[in-house]
């Protein structure tokens, strides 16, 4: 019985349809070459190395921070595209579709598990930059794969500030008050930042309520559905979109850099 | 029970717990042989052994347990958005410990010239397939677990209905954003806002490029670059971890500082009135009233200000950088320079505000320009 | 066919005008890409409203009426009134009237303000705005928020910022 089986499953496996989507031919791999050929013929495995030093696997070593920050950045992915599918982003019904988020759907914790995993993955990136001080793998030759990794710490929060706006509740609206009225304090760009009265020709200001930071990222004079919409559009498209072309760069620069860091 | 309580919420207040903080900090990581001394007077280089860990757990466990039997204190930690900062406490002295207790060992290897732990593991190669990837795929299952759980246990919070016409109060930002938040209390909107975030950001990524101590790749160590790891630490602890609980568990209704066992009693009444410099010199010290000019009324700042920068950083240059002058060369050295002292500028700011109710040194509101 | 001989100067002058033309063609497309996040035309409330009949305000007492509505205080002395920002000049948060303290305190960052709008108290850099107030021809009062006064620019003596009564 267990040899049919054996059988069925390894003439499955030589069909013309399961070799044509694994390059291997998807058998277990049993041996080193098999186990090396896996990482080599398989997309997804690819983003690894064939080999590597031991010390990388120890956790006591890598604290697992930087993988688990990208496995959380996929949950929160998966997560978030559900509930854009019950949220729409108006001043009118994004407070309600949040609060039915947790009653009118199965699952109803999808929202818990994306607002946790935002401050989970913030915990991760923040431990992940501290290990990678602490052994001082930010040295030559990868200082520019920290500054890329300082591009994303700063794009993770970008990410959980504009999140933390949409469900239009009030810790949202004064987050938004507060943060865009920083945006108005900024050096000459913003009506209430230091020079920018200097920036005018006569009696015309160039920099005033109608044109300003922090008019672009309210999309007017006043707090209201266009700001919703803009944090929406950044929430969900810019800055997902950005962030996964540096971690793109990120990964492909921590392999070509020499793989995880080592003592010579 | 109630005495210790008050004795702790006395202890509490960032005037009284910042300068104590800050120096038990230069004594547990010696940045030299002064502070290395008392360092090992004190045995607080034991408590990266096993034994200081558990003494380290037990104390942060024992105070949090105790804490929760108060009911002000329970409040403030047990609300949902403030659990995660509750882990993070858990988690930064957890993975401090991790990395100071090897660094330890290393440093004491390192002594007898033998190479780090870590070089001993590197020169065997081992394969992705199986033994990192089933690592990785269970530290993703139990991620997913530990977030499903913590979904299904705790729900995310949503508060009232946006309403333009009430703040709540206090109004506080989620704590990932308080160590900012905390900063605006000391800093006009434009350094607190843009200007210091922005330097945080530049100064971040300026470390491998100032960093010109290519040793010590790969390792947890301490004693091969000291100076680095106790600059990194102040601002990762001090600076942006402290600040942050401050931000989170101490600030209550109106921004006004509240102990960790105190009655968030919004109606409590602070004398703040805070007094810019000019206000100092002009009014108080010379009784006379503010010049119109804004130069002349801002020029003692102004001038107080080039001397903190020129001043300060000539100072430091000739004693205490001397060799690290040396070092790092002009260029390295001058952005160092720049980012520390403007990374000082905020605890001294405090200090000023504290010991002086100093509102600003230089103060143009004409020109929203205030430092 | 003849072939003209296309000398290094003329070689260099064109390549440096074809780049020349291609930066400001890029430059001219960035602006552009910027301006676009800059609407030319706003959905926002009206920002002038009536305010009642000047009697309905007590002497020495901040009206919390319009707060939530408009954002704005009416104060009322005993020379007449005028109209504050609700506002905190600080990060825009709105402070809180709190009579007991005769004193305006914002929950945000703490910035407390006198019964005037002078800040005296906390981070904010300067007092509250005060918008123009003035009578309409029915006998009501009309606050225009599109127009504001600032202490510190010394526009509080402008008669427009204050109803004498």
């Amino acid at each position: 019985m267990l040899d049919k089986l054996k059988k069925l499953l390894e003439n499955i496996r030589q069909t013309q349809f399961v070799r044509s989507i694994f390059r291997m031919g998807g058998g277990f791999p049993r041996d080193v070459r098999q186990r090396m050929f896996v990482m080599l013929n398989n997309f997804f495995m690819h983003l690894h190395p064939v080999r590597i030093p031991k010390h990388a696997i120890k956790i006591k070593y890598t604290w697992c921070m930087g993988g688990l920050s990208f496995f959380i950045f996929l949950v929160l992915a998966v997560t978030g595209m559900l509930l854009m599918f019950y949220y729409r982003p108006t001043v009118e019904f994004a407070y309600g579709d949040v609060m039915d988020m947790n009653e009118q759907v199965p699952l109803g914790i999808m929202r818990e598990i994306h607002r946790w995993g935002a401050h989970l993955m913030i915990i991760t990136v923040w431990l992940h930059m501290f290990r990678v001080f602490m052994t001082g793998s930010y040295k030559p030759p990868r200082e520019f794969n920290w500054v890329i990794g300082v591009i994303l710490l700063l794009l993770t929060m970008l990410l959980s500030f504009t999140g933390y706006l949409l469900p239009w509740d009030q810790l949202a609206i004064w987050g938004i008050s507060v943060g865009s009225n920083m945006a108005a304090a900024s050096p000459f760009a913003g009506t209430e930042g230091p020079g920018a009265s200097l920036l005018k020709i006569g009696s015309i200001n160039f920099v005033h309520k109608g044109a300003d930071a922090r008019f672009v990222l309210i999309a007017g004079r006043f707090i209201g559905e266009a700001a919703l919409v803009r944090f929406y559009v950044l929430h969900c498209v810019v800055l997902p979109f950005t962030i996964m072309i540096f971690m793109a760069v990120h990964f492909w620069r921590v392999r070509k850099d020499g793989g995880i860091s080592k003592p010579l | 029970m109630e005495a210790i309580k008050n004795f702790i919420n006395a202890c509490a207040v960032p005037s009284r717990m910042f300068p104590v903080i800050v120096l038990l900090f230069f004594f547990v990581f010696p940045v030299n042989s002064f502070f290395e001394k008392y360092n090992k007077l004190f045995f607080l280089d034991r408590l990266w052994t096993k034994k200081g860990g558990i003494f380290l757990f037990s104390t942060l466990t024992m105070f949090l347990s105790i804490g929760m039997l108060d009911e002000n204190f329970r409040h403030t930690v047990s609300k949902p958005d403030n659990l995660p900062i509750v882990g993070l406490i858990y988690a930064s002295l957890f993975f401090l410990w991790v990395a100071l207790s090897q660094a330890r060992e290393n440093d004491l290897r390192l002594e007898k010239n033998e190479k780090p732990k870590e070089w001993h593991d590197s020169q065997e190669k081992i394969l992705v397939w199986p033994d990192l990837v089933s690592i990785e795929l269970i530290a993703m299952l139990f991620a997913l677990g530990f977030l499903f759980t913590w979904g299904i246990l705790v729900d995310a919070p949503l508060e009232e209905p946006a309403n333009l016409a009430t703040s709540p109060n206090p109004a506080k930002a989620p704590w990932y954003f308080l160590a900012l938040q905390e900063m605006l209390v000391y800093f006009d909107p434009a350094l607190a806002g843009v200007i210091f975030p922005t330097l945080i950001v530049v100064g971040l990524m300026a470390i491998p490029y100032i960093d010109n101590n290519h040793k010590a790749t790969g390792y947890y160590t301490f004693k091969e670059r000291k100076l680095a790891i106790t600059i990194f630490l102040f601002g990762w602890i001090i600076l942006w971890l402290f600040m942050m609980v401050i931000g989170t568990i101490l600030r209550g209704p109106n921004w006004n500082f509240y102990g960790p066992f105190e009655y968030w009693d919004p109606h409590k009444v602070e004398a703040l009135t805070n007094i810019n410099l000019s206000e100092y010199l002009y009014v108080i010290g010379l009784n006379m009233g503010l010049p119109g000019n804004i130069f002349i009324r801002e020029a003692p700042g102004i001038f107080l200000i080039s001397l903190y920068f020129i001043g300060g950083g000539f100072l430091l240059t000739k004693t205490v950088f001397k060799n690290l002058f040396k070092s790092l060369g002009p260029l390295r050295y001058s952005f160092f320079l720049v980012l520390l002292l403007f990374a000082t500028s905020l605890p001294i700011k405090m200090t000023l505000r504290w010991l002086f109710n100093l509102k600003y040194i230089v103060s143009i509101p004409e020109f929203f320009f205030n430092i | 066919m003849s072939k003209e001989k296309v000398t290094r100067r003329v070689f260099v002058s064109w390549i440096f005008l074809g780049w020349t033309l291609f930066l400001a063609c890029l430059g001219g497309l960035g602006t552009m890409l910027l301006r676009y996040l800059f609407p030319n035309v706003l959905f926002e409330p009206s920002q002038s409203f009536k305010a009642g009949y000047p009697e309905n305000y007590a002497v020495g007492e901040v009206s919390l009426l319009w707060k939530s509505k408009h954002g704005v205080w009416i104060v009322r002395t005993a020379e007449g009134l005028y109209a504050l920002s609700a506002v905190c000049t600080h990060l825009g948060c709105t402070p809180n009237w709190l009579s007991g303290e005769k004193k305006f305190k914002c929950p945000c960052h703490g910035s407390g303000f006198r019964f005037s709008g002078i800040n005296f108290e906390g981070p904010a850099p300067r007092p509250l705005e005060r918008f123009k107030i003035l009578l309409g021809d029915d006998g009501q009062i009309l606050v225009d928020k599109t127009k504001k006064f600032q202490q510190e620019k010394g526009e509080w003596n402008d008669p427009a910022s204050f109803l004498a009564i």
